[in-house]
């Protein structure tokens, strides 16, 4: 649904502005986070019907903190999501159909077939294409940040980073760069408590990943990650920061993988207390309980944008589903740029 | 230590030889660089200087046979070490690197640069690289043909350039391809009142090469007649100062070399071979002019190389150099090679003129017949003027009667112009 | 003309690559005020600002991860690895991003990175190794091994205005001992095409880098034998089989020499692309000469022993041309 089409349905006069988000502006946010459930959940069910080729890593609960961090960000701003940014390549303009596409191996999608997930970048919306060997983005985000700087394009980049990514070594460098250099790059760390099956507590022995920050001395700041409205104000902070020459921030957003690592892992590593306490803190029912207490959206009007999301989706992926796969030949094709 | 003697090689492509003397005997002595045996091919006969100082041991191929380039054909013992035997560079850097190599070979983890990689398996002389096969394919060469081809290359193997020798000395003509071959009519009468001379070398290469040549060329023939007057005075005037300044005598050969020399600039079409297979003709840019000279029990052919960057003089002096040496049989295999053009000279035996065969991959032969005084028309008055006849004979696969008829002209018309100005 | 050094030719095609294109700038440790660990880029900070001649923190990685980020930003970074050897920290921007990103999702990483490779400078196990064939093996970058002034003055020009990530290969032992005069023109070498270092007939000699000037002195030394090509690869990938198969057509026997060890190097890739291509051609077999598959060892004595050197590509020679 495009800015104006959501607009008609926001009720103003209830609303006052908080974190310089308009009512709009929240149910834009609305949009793109129920957006990106459903559009998962497709996949998910896609992945049981055998309809998917490769894996399928989802980014449930995670909603809030992709969406909300990356509507901070002007069109030409950069990002460099993760695997489970869905939600922050839809508000950075990607399409659902060429998402669905990328996401079934299509010929007609971002990479044509030739990766899987969402690695894909593109230009146009300058969004950069992550690798599976995870930290290598953070100096990549940091480059792409410097170019702004030698340019003095005044252009702002978004990295996020998972909480595993913060063990690896070029978690060091490139903080470490980025701060030495003050480049204007927010780096947010999604910390969903798993890196696999991993949990926090063997992934690291300090209480927050942001307190690393301090020691490249940079702001580190934990923000709920679940709250998509908290979210959006922190990294605005962050990036507008950012874009005035004072250097990188480490945002740690606290929130929860709510699925397994991928469609086929059951996650039954998480301990069922430690799942059920997550529940309670889905980032769309708060954004949705929220929106119903000020009034700026009804449970109806709400219905009609979930509504009008499934037909979106529903169209992206029948387009998807009947276009054609990639000729073998084009494998050859590509490696060098000419 | 005992060190062989081998048949050399006596020009690129030639396979064998045979043994005319030896002039040493088993248990004489003989220094480096001494006469040891004398030796025939189909190219030339040559002394052979023995490569070391020593008593000759053992001979192990007797006289009048023929064995293949590289045969061991005797021993010499001599009193040096083995190690400092060979003079020859290629051969003391080989004994250092496998040297080298067997120091390294010790360390079995790492394998050495510069190593001496041993071929395991098939190797020498049993096996074909993929080049020496994919060119005997090309070029029809059988199994039992490459295994004839002596090779130069580690252990007896063909190389490149051991087949390609072969070929060049093989023609155009692919051995391999059966020809139809006329039986010849011999002699079954009786004995008595026959004498039996056994051909030699020299004289079954002749008979194989003209026998090659007419089965090769379409011969034809041009005949025309030179006014050699003004040569004949030139001659007679200059001719005993020159005997006392070169210390030989002028002969007509250089005149006629040297007008044969320009025409051939003039059509270089005739200086020329010709490769059937390709359908190519290849006009040189250079000529070496072939002079035919009789010896002893035959006939041979050295070359002038380089005939036409050369002076009269230069001609003269290398003609004589050239008769000199193959009369005396000791033309190198390198004198009697390369010919891009020859010239023979049936007229020596006062005879008018001969037809001769062209020497094959060459495209014509100029005969020259004897210069005698005739008498001619000239202005419709009769003179008396020393004539001779100039015979071409050509391949008509090639060269069409206009250019040879013309190249012939224009030799006749450089003759009867000449112009002694400066020569000597 | 002024006769100019190898490394000279190096900074001279930066300098005129950076007057030429803002939007190209310099990465590495110890590159600003100190001019860099050879003095490739001294006097470039004074004259470009620090801004597009970067001192980075010691970190491969992230010096190779900032440079595609730029890249992907339409600039052209030129990152310099003080030594080749420590390209090994920063491996994975490499060979996973860099060389993957065109294949991956279309966009070009104009990137170069500067690589002082190899030996004969006494440097030990972690300051002389060649470490091309680490490279070779991933397709999406690009290989260039200059052995003169010309063709590192062509090359680092060509590398940087190429679209992809190119690994240059500048060595060491080239440095100060190359020298050449070249006019002021702005000339480049084409990426992918080798060059006749030495027309010959006999045998061919397939080499790049620092063994191109070792094996034209090799060649001199046989000249009145054996009549030697010497084919300078210049580039390693591509490879310039066209000029490479040609040569081979002629003489009919390759000797692959490098400064590599010899197992899994460059020359086993040319060794089975030339029996792939031409194999009824060969009077011989491909024989390489290269190190010895050791690390590269710090006494020079040891290291003489270790890679090759004129009478060592010379004995190679002399052996094949016996076959």
């Amino acid at each position: 649904m495009t800015q104006a089409e959501l607009s008609e349905l926001v009720k103003r006069s209830e609303f006052t502005p908080v974190a310089g988000l308009s009512a709009e502006d929240c149910v834009t946010l609305y949009y793109y986070m129920q957006l990106t459930r459903t559009f998962e959940m497709r996949l998910a069910s896609f992945y049981r019907q055998g309809k998917m080729v490769g894996g399928v890593y989802l980014g449930t609960g995670n909603e809030a903190t992709s969406v909300g961090a990356t509507y901070t960000l002007e069109d030409r701003d950069i990002l460099a999501p993760t695997h489970r940014d869905i939600g922050a390549h839809f508000v950075k303009g990607e399409s659902l159909r060429a998402m669905a596409l990328q996401l079934l191996g299509r010929a007609e999608g971002p990479t044509g077939g030739k990766d899987n997930g969402l690695h894909q970048g593109n230009k146009e919306i300058n969004t950069l294409g992550m690798i599976s060997h995870l930290g290598a983005m953070i100096s990549v985000a940091a480059g792409a940040a410097l170019a702004s700087k030698i340019k003095k394009s005044g252009q702002v980049a978004i990295h996020f980073i998972g909480d595993g990514t913060s063990s690896i070594g070029d978690f060091h460098e490139g903080l470490n760069f980025a701060s030495v250099m003050e480049l204007p790059v927010v780096y947010i760390i999604e910390n969903n408590q798993y890196a696999y099956s991993t949990p926090n507590s063997k992934q690291y022995a300090c209480d927050w990943i942001a307190q690393r920050a301090h020691g490249f001395d940079m702001p580190g700041i934990v923000v709920d990650g679940t709250d998509v409205v908290e979210m959006y104000r922190v990294t605005k902070w962050a990036v507008e920061r950012a874009r005035r020459g004072e250097g990188p921030a480490l945002i740690e957003s606290q929130t929860m993988r709510m699925r397994g690592h991928s469609e086929h892992d059951s996650a039954d590593y998480v301990p069922q207390k430690v799942m059920e306490k997550w529940e309670d803190k889905d980032p769309i029912d708060i954004l949705k309980n929220y929106l119903r207490d000020w009034g700026v959206l009804t449970d109806v009007t709400r219905e009609q944008i979930d509504e009008q999301i499934e037909s979106e989706v529903e169209k992206a992926f029948e387009y998807a589903l009947d276009a054609p796969v990639p000729e073998g030949p084009e494998a050859a094709n590509g490696v060098y740029a000419r | 230590m005992r060190v062989e003697v081998v048949m050399p090689q006596m020009g690129e492509s030639v396979a064998e030889g045979t043994i005319i003397k030896w002039h040493k005997q088993p248990g004489d002595a003989i220094e480096k660089d001494e006469i040891l045996l004398e030796i025939s091919t189909d190219k030339v006969d040559s002394e052979i200087p023995s490569s070391h100082e020593g008593k000759l041991a053992e001979i192990t191929v007797e006289e009048g046979k023929t064995v293949d380039v590289g045969t061991t054909i005797a021993y010499i013992e001599t009193e040096k070490d083995a190690d400092i035997e060979s003079s020859d560079n290629g051969e003391s850097e080989k004994a250092e690197v496998a040297e080298d190599t067997a120091e390294r070979s010790e360390e079995a983890t790492a394998p050495a640069n510069g190593e001496q990689i041993e071929t395991k398996g098939r190797s020498g002389k049993d096996f074909y690289s993929p080049l020496v096969r994919s060119i005997a394919a090309k070029e029809n060469v059988s199994q039992s043909e490459l295994e004839s081809i002596e090779g130069t290359g580690i252990g007896g193997r063909v190389r490149k350039q051991d087949l390609l020798g072969y070929l060049e000395s093989r023609g155009t003509k692919p051995a391999a391809r059966p020809t139809k071959q006329v039986q010849a009519i011999k002699y079954t009468g009786p004995m008595e009142n026959v004498d039996v001379v056994e051909m030699d070398n020299i004289r079954k290469s002749i008979a194989k090469h003209m026998r090659t040549s007419l089965d090769t060329s379409a011969h034809v023939y041009s005949v025309s007649e030179v006014d050699m007057s003004k040569i004949v005075a030139f001659r007679e005037k200059h001719k005993a100062e020159f005997q006392r300044k070169e210390g030989f005598k002028l002969t007509y050969t250089p005149f006629i070399a040297d007008a044969t020399v320009r025409a051939l600039k003039d059509f270089p079409r005739v200086n020329a071979s010709v490769d059937m297979d390709k359908g190519e003709v290849l006009e040189k840019r250079f000529v070496n002019l072939g002079m035919a000279v009789a010896i002893e029990d035959g006939l041979i052919v050295p070359v002038i190389k380089g005939a036409d960057e050369r002076s009269f003089l230069g001609l003269a002096r290398e003609t004589h150099r050239l008769a000199n040496k193959a009369r005396d049989k000791e033309l190198d295999p390198d004198d009697v090679q390369g010919g891009t053009f020859t010239i023979t000279n049936p007229g020596i035996f006062g005879n008018l003129y001969g037809l001769p065969i062209i020497n094959q991959p060459q495209l014509g032969i100029l005969g020259v017949g004897a210069i005698k005084k005739r008498p001619v028309v000239i202005n419709d008055a009769i003179a008396i003027r020393s004539m001779m006849y100039l015979t071409l004979s050509y391949d008509h696969r090639v060269l069409d009667g206009a250019v040879g008829g013309q190249f012939l002209q224009r030799i006749v018309q450089y003759l009867e112009e000449f112009d002694g100005e400066g020569i000597l | 003309m002024a006769e100019i050094t190898y490394i000279q030719a190096i900074s001279e095609g930066l300098r005129e690559e950076m007057q030429r294109d803002e939007s190209v700038f310099l990465l590495g440790e110890d590159i600003g005020n100190y001019g860099g660990a050879f003095k490739v880029t001294k006097g470039f900070v004074e004259e470009f600002g620090e801004e597009r001649v970067i001192d980075t923190p010691l970190a491969e990685s992230a010096i190779f991860g900032m440079s595609i980020g730029a890249a992907l930003q339409d600039m052209r970074p030129v990152a310099e690895m003080q030594f080749s050897d420590f390209v090994s920290t920063g491996f994975n921007q490499l060979v996973n991003n860099a060389a993957k990103i065109h294949y991956r999702w279309g966009a070009a990483v104009p990137m170069t990175v500067r690589m002082p490779t190899g030996g004969g400078v006494h440097g030990g196990p972690f300051h002389s190794q060649n470490t091309e064939a680490w490279f070779f093996h991933v397709p999406g970058l690009k290989l260039v091994a200059p052995s003169n002034p010309y063709d590192a003055k062509g090359l680092i020009k060509a590398a940087i205005r190429d679209k992809n990530p190119v690994l240059y290969f500048e060595h060491k032992y080239l440095y100060r001992r190359e020298k050449q005069e070249l006019s002021g023109d702005d000339f480049l070498v084409e990426i992918g095409k080798g060059r006749v270092a030495r027309e010959g007939e006999d045998l061919t000699v397939l080499t790049y880098g620092s063994m191109v000037p070792t094996s034209l002195e090799a060649a001199s030394h046989l000249e009145s034998r054996i009549d030697v090509e010497v084919i300078d690869l210049r580039s390693l990938m591509p490879l310039d089989m066209e000029l490479i198969i040609g040569s081979i057509k002629k003489t009919n026997k390759a000797l692959i020499v490098h400064e590599d060890i010899k197992t899994g190097g460059i020359g086993a890739e040319l060794s089975a692309r030339i029996t792939e291509e031409a194999f009824e051609w060969l009077d011989g077999p491909i024989r390489r000469v290269a190190s010895i598959d050791t690390p590269v060892p710090f006494a020079p004595s040891l290291e003489e022993y270790f890679m090759p050197n004129p009478d060592k590509i010379a004995a190679g020679i002399q052996q094949l041309w016996d076959y």
